[in-house]
């Protein structure tokens, strides 16, 4: 029975050289060919106790009981089989890549391991068949797109042969149809050739269906372990967060009483609807209309206004008429003939396929570049009249993808004051009125809940923190219209809801927020107004739920689960919300 | 458009390029120099079309071949056929420093348009293969800087947009701003890479990077071709080396101008070196130039041919299947 255990781990405890313990007493035994997900809140201790699994990357600090490897301590085992048998998938695509070429970055781990060069060439053009990389085999790794950057980190750890596969949140840097095919590229593997995996991610939604074993991590310690469906029914006992990051058929599930078997997938869930169902014309519940009065500012496809101040017309606060817009000379036109409007005040979110330019309709608006056709106005004046001054502080505040581009300073609190020119008190182009920089600064940290992350270097913040930062900066500059390029990549639900609350209580004060994302979920539950772009134009806009129930594809996965009985639900809860109408009007 | 010889191993490109470049810089007889530049034009026409040649020669290098021309005798006032008084500095404009200034603006001009050949078929990466071989860890460290440095101006775009975001950009501010916000991104850009940095080590370790006996792998294999244009290419530059050693292509401009196989002036060339050697050694300089348009000719032309017995071949087997199938209907 022992020689089915890839890694075992006894009473293992870990704490940094200076701080608490990260890892409390992990008691965990992980089976060969298996497949693990490992989930639980940032901060948790995941990629502690993961990196614990090779030696080359386990950090310092004090350690105590034994983790073992094919039976034996890892600490015995040599770098030369933990290199080839232990293969790492870190988060990043780009940070991993270490040479120019596709070629040379497959071949980089055998070489170190010394092989020559026929068995080289073997097993880089096996990988390279086995995950499609043959046409950009010879191509440098900068041309290639963030997914296949990281499919090719992966199989040049394949290349290896590893027995054992981690993976640290491989996916959450990817766009949904790019992280959903390296998952479904992991389970192939897992499939196919039967290494034993390791995988920690956001996207539950995506692995937990089809994984063998799941742990659930809580404050550095092993919270509860099992079958999915074991862990659902534990987690909905206790009613621990991590359940909102449980696919949304189990949830469902979960809120019913049914007795039969809980489905994982959508499909799965469909089918259990149309059992639950059975025999009974379901009764069409309007679902949403607690949500109403959440899309005050739009109603209707005729977008009238319902203003703050009693004005007769509103100016949008963002006009975008025949814009047009392309790299080179000679590039095809990435932005054709755009028109959109944004109303004062509303909560706006553009949501179309990777690469389509939604992020250059985005740099358009922020003045980075400029279209060659078309007007831009920004609350009904020409982008181009605007001074920097204006434009940057006071208007328009924009959040970028990588918020470390931002971090200038030692600790969160001097970055902060960085931003509004120092600690001095005087007034200045970028802090032109008469309030204490002091107070200005605790009210933002209030508001972003950066509370107890003053003192810390902003590089030691979670990804989550870390964009916060970046919002708290952003938002010091008192800027009416916040533009943001995808601000939920990369982060687990806990830390996206309190986004969304941080951008209601923003919209609530007037603030006009235009957003692009992928994340279809996030958009529904905060977003006013969503647009679909597509071929460098707005296809359609609507408000967010009309906007989901119209879609077959572009829409959540409860609704894809549900719609065939309810079209118009659209969150989980909507969906709980109907059934629980229509099983208890039968009773 | 890749050519025939670019798919050759990289040693036989780089030998290639460094006898060609080499001859042409050391050997300054102009039949040489003739047969260099013909060589670069055929070459550089495969590679680049006619047309990109052709402008090149005549706005790029033409005038710097005239510049260099003159230059010479205004500034060298050696040699015996004096050919114009200059007043005001008291020299004489010779034909034997006039010579010389043209077979040198010559010289620079076959150089330019060889190394535009150069460039086309000497890509980095069988740069770094050569030199990996010599040192291996080069050949890392080549390779690493060619994906760092990409990477350094795509952040540097990035954190440039992001400061413009806050109001911080170096274009409309004054130069103590420019400056402290030119520093200010300077500062963000290596904290940024060195914390990513930290990333890219940990997947060097984790991938066994610094475990004894470490391997180069390559693409670049040497195959028949190769072989065959290997010798090839070798066998003929022995013999040009051999005959200019014998002083097949002696030149010389200070004080007379001599040169090898011909009479100038009246005069021969000192070297006891028959003329059926020179005119085997420019012969072999020929075809050691002409190899790479040579073998691109010679496979496009057996492409066409395989092409075209494909063809012929399929269409005759199927003639002759429908002729059966006609003969056993009619049966």
């Amino acid at each position: 029975m022992m020689k089915h255990k890839i890694v075992e781990i006894h009473n293992f405890s870990f704490a940094y050289p200076e701080g608490k313990e990260s890892l409390k007493n992990i008691n965990l035994s992980i089976e060969e060919g298996s497949l693990n997900v490992l989930c639980g809140k940032s901060g948790c201790g995941k990629s502690t106790l993961l990196r614990q699994l090779k030696s080359v990357l386990a950090p310092h600090g004090k350690k105590s009981g034994e983790i073992l490897y094919c039976g034996r301590p890892l600490g015995e085992t040599d770098r030369r089989t933990q290199s080839s048998e232990i293969g790492f998938v870190l988060q990043d695509p780009d940070n991993q890549l270490v040479t120019d070429k596709v070629w040379h970055e497959l071949a980089f781990g055998l070489e170190s391991l010394g092989y020559d060069t026929p068995t080289i060439r073997l097993r880089v053009a096996e990988m390279a068949s086995y995950f499609g990389i043959q046409n950009w085999f010879m191509k440098n790794v900068a041309e290639l797109s963030g997914g296949q950057k990281q499919l090719l980190n992966l199989a040049s750890i394949m290349a290896m042969h590893p027995r054992l596969l981690i993976l640290d949140e491989p996916a959450s840097q990817l766009d949904p149809i790019a992280a959903s095919d390296f998952l479904e590229t992991v389970k192939r593997i897992n499939r196919d050739i039967g290494t034993t995996v390791i995988l920690t991610e956001h996207r539950l939604q995506d692995v937990i269906p089809w994984a063998d074993h799941v742990i659930v991590m809580d404050e550095g310690t092993i919270l509860t372990e099992g079958t999915p469906r074991e862990i659902g029914k534990k987690l909905k006992q206790e009613g621990h967060g991590m359940f909102l990051s449980m696919p949304v058929s189990m949830q469902i599930y979960m809120e019913t009483d049914s007795e039969e078997e809980c489905p994982l997938t959508i499909s799965e869930g469909r089918r259990w609807m149309s059992r639950l169902l059975e025999n009974k014309t379901p009764v069409i519940v309007q679902p949403h209309e607690e949500h109403v009065v959440r899309d005050e500012g739009v109603k209707g496809k005729k977008r009238i206004f319902v203003p703050w101040q009693k004005k007769d017309r509103q100016i949008p606060a963002v006009t975008m008429e025949d814009v047009w817009f392309r790299y080179e000379k000679d590039s095809p036109d990435i932005i054709c003939g755009m028109s959109m409007q944004v109303e004062k005040g509303e909560f706006y979110a553009l949501m179309g396929g990777n690469g389509t330019g939604k992020s250059t309709a985005l740099s358009l608006l922020g003045r980075v570049r400029r279209p060659y056709r078309g007007k831009i106005l920004l609350n009904g004046k020409d982008i181009r009249k605007y001074s920097d001054t204006e434009l940057y502080r006071g208007y328009l505040g924009i959040l970028p993808q990588n918020p470390q581009s931002m971090f200038v300073k030692k600790t969160v609190e001097e970055d902060l004051y960085a931003v509004i020119g120092g600690r001095k008190e005087k007034q200045s182009a970028e802090y032109p009125i008469d309030m204490k920089k002091s107070e200005a600064i605790g009210g933002i940290v209030s508001l972003i809940h950066l509370e107890g992350l003053l003192d810390r270097h902003p590089y030691d913040l979670s990804g989550g923190e870390q964009q916060r930062l970046a919002l708290a900066k952003i938002l010091l500059l008192r800027p009416r219209l916040l533009l943001m390029d995808e601000p939920t990549k990369g982060m687990d639900a806990e830390y996206k809801k309190e986004l969304g609350q941080i951008l209601k209580k923003l919209q609530s004060h007037g603030i006009t927020i235009f957003m692009v994302s992928h994340d279809v979920e996030f958009v529904v539950e905060y977003a006013g107004r969503v647009g679909l772009f597509f071929e460098g134009n707005v296809v359609t806009d609507k408000p967010a739920r009309e906007f989901f129930t119209g879609n077959y594809f572009y829409t959540t996965a409860a609704n894809r689960m549900a719609r065939h009985y309810f079209p118009d639900a659209v969150t989980g809860k909507d969906v709980v919300k109907c059934l629980k109408t229509n099983l208890w009007t039968d009773l | 458009m890749k050519d025939a010889f670019s798919g050759c191993h990289p040693i036989l490109n780089f030998f290639y390029f460094v006898t060609v470049l080499t001859f042409t810089m050391f050997v300054q007889h102009p039949v040489f120099l003739l047969i260099s530049f013909v060589g670069a034009v055929i070459y550089g026409v495969v590679l680049n079309g006619w047309k990109r040649v052709l402008r090149m020669n005549l706005l790029g290098t033409l005038p710097g071949l005239l510049i260099v021309t003159l230059l010479n005798p205004a500034f060298n006032h050696y040699g015996v056929t004096p050919l114009l008084y200059l007043e005001n500095s008291g020299n004489w404009v010779t034909l034997e420093a006039l010579v010389y200034g043209l077979v040198l603006g010559s010289i620079l001009f076959i150089m330019i348009l060889w190394f535009s050949c150069y460039n086309h078929v000497m890509t980095s990466d069988k740069f770094i293969y050569l030199f990996g071989r010599i040192i291996p860890a080069m050949s890392l460290i080549l390779s690493m800087s060619l994906r760092f440095v990409p990477e350094f101006i795509s952040r540097l775009d990035v954190i440039r947009s992001g400061q413009k975001y806050i109001g911080k950009d170096i274009s409309n501010a004054g130069l103590i701003r420019k400056v402290k916000y030119g520093l200010n991104m300077l500062s963000i850009l290596v904290t940024w890479s060195l914390e990513n940095a930290i990333e890219t080590a940990d997947s060097m370790k984790s991938r066994g990077y610094g475990l004894k006996g470490r391997t180069a792998f390559s693409v670049y294999h040497f195959d028949k071709r190769d072989r065959f244009a290997g010798m090839a290419l070798l066998s003929l530059f022995c013999i040009v080396l051999y005959g200019c050693l014998r002083g097949a292509a002696f030149a010389d401009y200070n004080p007379r101008i001599l040169l090898a196989g011909m009479t100038v002036q009246g005069r021969k060339a000192p070297a006891d070196c028959p003329l059926s050697l020179s005119i085997v050694t420019f012969a072999s300089f020929t075809a050691f130039c002409l190899i790479p348009p040579l073998i691109d000719l010679s496979e496009k032309f057996a492409f066409g041919r395989s092409r075209k017995e494909v063809g012929k071949e399929i269409s005759v087997t199927y003639r002759e299947i429908y002729k059966e199938l006609a003969g056993e209907k009619t049966e």
